[in-house]
């Protein structure tokens, strides 16, 4: 609507305007008001002489972006989260065999404690046997030893009494031939006396 | 008050217009790189800038941009596996680029005076394709088993022709949906946007007359409420609205690809 002529454009009735547009390249006044009332009235989107000018660069732009994220953009971003996906899984994976390495080992580490632990069981109760048998031994040989003495000193004893028997018997001979010459004012043979004595007794 | 329509008004960029041509079935073509062209150039480069930034030197611990690209295209991945099967790799690029277009045009729209996806003719362009992508892989990878998908056999025989009729005027109407969807969001996310910035300004006019005007005021900071509310409410619906088109997209791809197994 950007006429400029030289002239001012007369004033005309809207369908005298057109043709006096058509013919002289030049927007007379009231057209250009009936154009812009005509703006008013309807939406500008409605305008469509500029449908395929928009259409057809919409569809060009389309078409280079759809080039490019199906060339270059997707395939970027679908290796990389491919890669982060097989990263991932591959340190998920690492991680569990280093767990179970680490289970096993536990295992084995507590087998070994178990063993130990039998081991030191069997070694301290052997330990407490030899310990028992030595003092066992020990105590038999201290008895025995004990016996023995015991048995001496019972010998002696026996000797002892026996020697006091024999002297008694003297003693008791020798005290009757005393008595026997003071009774009778004849002193007994020794060999009378002890038999006596051996009588009595 | 700002005209709340002005906002789409297409304008060729000074220097870039080639006057009108009449084709013979289009009918007249406005040929010049206008602030569309100019928004859809802008979402598209940066579109590419960030997939190049967060993608160029990627890595298995993914950096900050690298974990945004790669929430996107898991989104959409995961998307697509999971709608169309495992085909959904074969179709994603094609979902993607959707989503990150449409997104990217949302967004910016946010930020700029002009969105290109409020312009019903770039909404049906997206709509449109998506349509003829459904067709063409439909009849390429079923002929004319195609049209199975208007012959629902679960439904009772008599039945079959209505509801098939039916289904067909649903499928004509997809591309339809596609494009009113998302361009009746945007232009009614962004016209209520202006409207009520625009009642800030005028309150805030009347209030600087003194007097009674200075009743306004309230109103004006009830206003400015609203477009901060509204804002963020675009926010979420720039993202959306680029989601649902990309389920849509999905849903309806699955459609064809699976046609005859599963349905």
């Amino acid at each position: 609507m950007a006429a400029t002529p030289s002239a001012p454009p007369p004033v005309l009735p809207v369908e005298q305007a057109v043709e006096y547009a058509a013919e002289t390249g030049h927007v007379p006044a009231n057209a250009a008001a009936a154009a812009a009332e005509h703006d008013a009235g309807g939406l500008p989107q409605f305008e469509f002489q500029h449908w395929a000018g928009q259409a057809v660069y919409l569809l060009i732009l389309f078409a280079i972006l759809y080039v490019l994220v199906a060339k270059v953009f997707a395939p970027r971003l679908r290796r990389v989260i491919d890669e982060r996906a097989e990263t991932v899984s591959s340190a998920v994976a690492t991680a569990r065999s280093v767990q179970t390495e680490a289970a096993a080992q536990a295992e084995a580490a507590k087998a070994d404690l178990e063993k130990a632990r039998a081991d030191a069981r069997a070694t301290a109760a052997a330990a407490k046997a030899r310990v028992t048998a030595e003092i066992q031994a020990r105590q038999a040989e201290e008895e025995a030893a004990v016996a023995a003495r015991v048995g001496e000193a019972e010998k002696a004893i026996a000797a002892t009494r026996d020697g006091a028997m024999v002297h008694a018997a003297a003693i008791a001979s020798d005290t009757t031939r005393a008595i026997v010459e003071r009774l009778t004012g004849k002193a007994p043979t020794a060999a009378e006396a002890d038999a006596a004595v051996k009588g009595a007794a | 008050m700002a005209d709340p329509i002005h906002q789409f008004q297409i304008t060729p960029l000074p220097g870039l217009d080639f006057g009108e041509v009449t084709l013979p079935v289009i009918g007249t073509v406005h040929l010049a790189f206008t602030n569309s062209h100019l928004a859809m150039t802008l979402a598209f480069v940066l579109v590419i800038a960030f997939l190049q930034v967060s993608t160029s030197r990627a890595q298995v611990v993914p950096g900050r941009l690298q974990a945004a690209g790669e929430t996107m295209f898991g989104m959409i991945d995961n998307l697509a596996q999971s709608i169309i099967g495992h085909d959904g790799r074969k179709y994603f690029p094609f979902v993607f680029t959707l989503f990150m277009l449409v997104l990217m045009m949302n967004l910016l729209g946010m930020f700029l005076t002009f969105t290109a996806t409020s312009q019903l003719a770039v909404t049906a362009t997206f709509g449109v394709l998506t349509f003829a992508l459904v067709v063409i892989i439909g009849i390429a990878k079923n002929g004319l088993g195609f049209f199975g998908l208007f012959w629902p056999t679960s439904a009772p025989l008599l039945l079959r022709p209505v509801v098939g009729l039916i289904e067909f005027f649903s499928f004509l109407l997809r591309p339809v949906t596609l494009a009113l969807r998302l361009f009746g969001n945007m232009l009614g996310g962004h016209v209520a946007l202006k409207i009520f910035a625009g009642f800030i300004v005028s309150l805030m006019g009347v209030a600087l007359a003194g007097g009674v005007g200075l009743f306004a005021l309230p109103v004006a900071a009830l206003s400015l409420g609203m477009v901060i509310a509204l804002t963020a409410l675009e926010f979420l619906v720039a993202f959306l609205q680029a989601f649902v088109f990309a389920v849509l997209a999905c849903i309806y791809l699955n459609d064809v690809v699976n046609l005859g197994h599963g349905h």
